[in-house]
């Protein structure tokens, strides 16, 4: 009878942490592939379809998307996607920071506007949509891409951006400002010098999740977006049309894109912590 | 509000200029829900004092200097700084800086910006900001650290950071909250003399709070006893550790042996009073007790004896439980019949001559007891 030599608890802890960081790969390399697959199908030649083998390789299908006619170019609603994603980000940042900073004064009924705030996250987003149409009908309002879309995303991604500052103001070391208002700083000096600054991390991570959720947003912009459309709509429509590679050729840059930028937000991020962090480096 | 509007304003308004005093807090109550945190609070501080609020935590010390820096607004009573009404003010516009517990630097500024921000809020010209902080600092013996953020300084070097941040604008009063609380041991000693003789050389009051009694004891002017959001006592130090006012101050106060009981005679500048481990008695001035009341009185640990003469009128017999040496003194702690200890010191040079499980007659002078103004209930 052989005998094994016995493990060492924390051998198994390092063992059992490779074995749950394995399974999580596995988990996101399935979430992944049909992104990559997207990707590489995006590059088929011109007589390509939009399934496996591909047909050649080459550029076309970007040169597509970039002299599209009329008919199916994709750069307005790219335009239009991008500028709403930005503007309700901004709003999101401003209003959520506003809320949480409310939410830190313990007024009274903070329990009921906290509920009223996270109803954007509950209520389904097609129900939200087609409410908002439907009133803005009632009030004769003319619905468009850049007043109606923009107020009902605002809507959708303000919890999130809400949830983001509660987090962060949990964590947040009131004395630091006290310190300030001691010090001479008035409430909007102390707000501007040393509750922002320190908070930022938290700030951009709002915006960031404003941009994402109001970019790629349909069930909300379905019925409130008036001719002009945004960018998801657009896909879909030309998916009723005609499926070509030209559509990946656009999922493919603006993942791209956005990853660029959640790279350079995370390693700012991971800077300004860096730089602010109390223990001893 | 200036004093002169005031009186315009309402002519029955008292003048509230009082230049002699620091800080006076008159009958200062802080409520949070039912919970009474400072309840009554008076307090005057003169010029260039050093103050210790001594006390249990949660006794109120704390909410009271941070009523004093208007972090806090008292539900009740008045704050004047420098004989001005403040009670309504916010913190920016008091004449005071505080220093926090964990010191609460700004993690985000350099030593030598979190220095200056305090200047920077009075607006004064940037060329002037850059050489106070730079006086400061090397005063301070920190200007090596002026570009260094808060994370990367040691404990020591934060204090001294909070410190130079908190008195750069001169304030009138410094208000300290445990302020050597988060430094190792082999620190607080040298950091609290500084402090001392920082206090001394600049003449700005400082108000202390602490719940170490070697530190107010040793540093304050004046110390502030609080018990369940009350002052329980002030005086100086020596007041205080030689002639405590209450049980609850005895009690804390370390080296104090209390008895409480009931009075059962007065006679010629004595009260008898009768506790559970005997009869005992303890001299009295100003008003006489009454007989049948409460009463309590303390003796210090020093002032009993081993060996008992007719000098010493009271009397008690215990068994000696344990026995601490510490250099100067030789403490020996005894069970009381009623059950509390009874604590014995011997002068630490001399030998030991009771060990423990014997039982001896611990004996004191009648005028060594101190009869208490009142009963903690």
């Amino acid at each position: 009878m052989t005998r094994w030599p016995r493990i060492g608890w924390k051998t198994r802890l390092s063992l059992t942490s490779w074995i749950l960081g394995t399974v999580t790969v596995i988990f996101l390399t399935y979430q992944w592939l049909p992104i990559f697959t997207l990707g590489l199908l995006s590059f088929s030649g011109p007589t390509g379809g939009t399934t496996f083998p591909m047909n050649g390789t080459s550029f076309h299908w970007y040169q597509e998307v970039w002299r599209a006619t009329v008919m199916n170019d994709f750069k307005p609603p790219l335009m239009r996607s991008t500028l709403l994603a930005a503007a309700c980000s901004l709003t999101t940042i401003v209003l959520s920071v506003m809320a949480a900073q409310a939410m830190r004064g313990q007024f009274r009924g903070n329990s009921w506007f906290f509920y009223l705030m996270l109803l954007g996250i509950m209520a389904p987003g097609i129900l939200v949509g087609f409410g908002f149409a439907i009133m803005m009908r009632i009030l004769g309002v003319e619905l468009s891409w850049d007043t109606t879309t923009f107020l009902v995303q605002v809507s959708w991604t303000l919890p999130f951006g809400f949830l983001t500052m509660l987090a962060v103001f949990n964590r947040f070391d009131t004395r630091v400002e006290e310190a300030a208002l001691t010090l001479g700083a008035s409430r909007l000096k102390t707000f501007r010098r040393i509750t922002l600054p320190l908070v930022l991390p938290g700030v951009i991570g709002a915006g960031l999740f404003g941009f994402s959720l109001s970019y790629d947003e349909y069930a909300r912009s379905m019925f409130t977006t008036g001719p002009d459309t945004t960018l998801p709509l657009a896909v879909m429509a030309q998916l009723d049309r005609q499926l070509t590679p030209e559509i990946y050729a656009i999922g493919t840059t603006t993942t791209l894109f956005s990853l660029i930028a959640v790279t350079l937000c995370t390693a700012g991020l991971w800077a300004m912590r860096r730089s602010t962090s109390l223990r001893r480096s | 509000m200036d004093t002169l509007t005031a009186k315009v304003d309402d002519p029955a308004a008292p003048v509230t200029v009082r230049p002699q005093l620091d800080l006076e807090l008159r009958g200062v109550r802080k409520r949070y829900g039912d919970f009474v945190a400072v309840d009554g609070v008076s307090l005057k501080v003169e010029k260039g004092q050093f103050v210790c609020l001594l006390g249990p935590s949660g006794c109120g010390k704390t909410t009271t200097l941070r009523c004093i820096a208007g972090l806090e607004e008292p539900d009740d009573g008045g704050i004047l700084i420098g004989g001005k009404e403040v009670t309504r003010d916010p913190p920016w516009e008091r004449d005071i800086a505080m220093m926090f517990q964990d010191f609460a630097l700004f993690p985000h500024m350099t030593v030598a910006k979190q220095v200056g921000f305090g200047l920077e809020m009075l607006k004064k010209p940037k060329s002037e900001i850059a050489s106070r902080v730079k006086h400061v600092l090397k005063s301070f013996e920190i200007a090596s650290l002026a570009d260094r953020k808060p994370g990367s300084l040691s404990g020591g070097q934060r204090q001294r950071v909070a410190l130079a941040r908190a008195m750069i604008t001169e304030p009138r009063i410094l208000l300290l909250d445990e302020p050597i609380g988060a430094l190792d041991y082999s620190l607080r000693e040298t950091v609290m003399l500084e402090l001392k003789l920082l206090q001394q050389r600049t003449g700005i009051s400082f108000i202390w709070v602490t719940h170490d009694q070697n530190e107010a004891f040793s540093l304050g002017d004046l110390v502030v006893v609080m018990n369940h959001a009350r002052i329980e006592q002030q005086g100086p130090p020596e007041e205080i550790l030689q002639r405590p006012g209450t049980a609850f101050v005895a009690g804390f106060v370390q080296g104090n042996n209390v008895f409480r009981g009931r009075v059962a005679e007065i006679a010629d500048g004595h009260v008898r009073i009768e506790t559970p481990v005997g009869p005992f008695f303890v001299p009295f001035t100003g008003a006489a007790p009454v007989a049948g009341g409460e009463a309590s009185f303390s003796v210090r640990a020093e002032l009993i004896t081993d060996a008992p003469s007719e000098r010493h009128g009271n009397r008690v017999t215990a068994r000696c439980t344990a026995v601490e040496y510490f250099g100067s003194v030789r403490r020996h702690i005894f069970e009381r019949p009623d059950g509390e200890v009874l604590k014995y010191d011997q002068f630490g040079a001399h030998a030991a001559r009771i060990a423990i499980g014997q039982t001896a007659e611990l004996g004191w002078q009648k005028e060594d007891c101190v009869l208490h103004g009142r009963v903690q209930r």
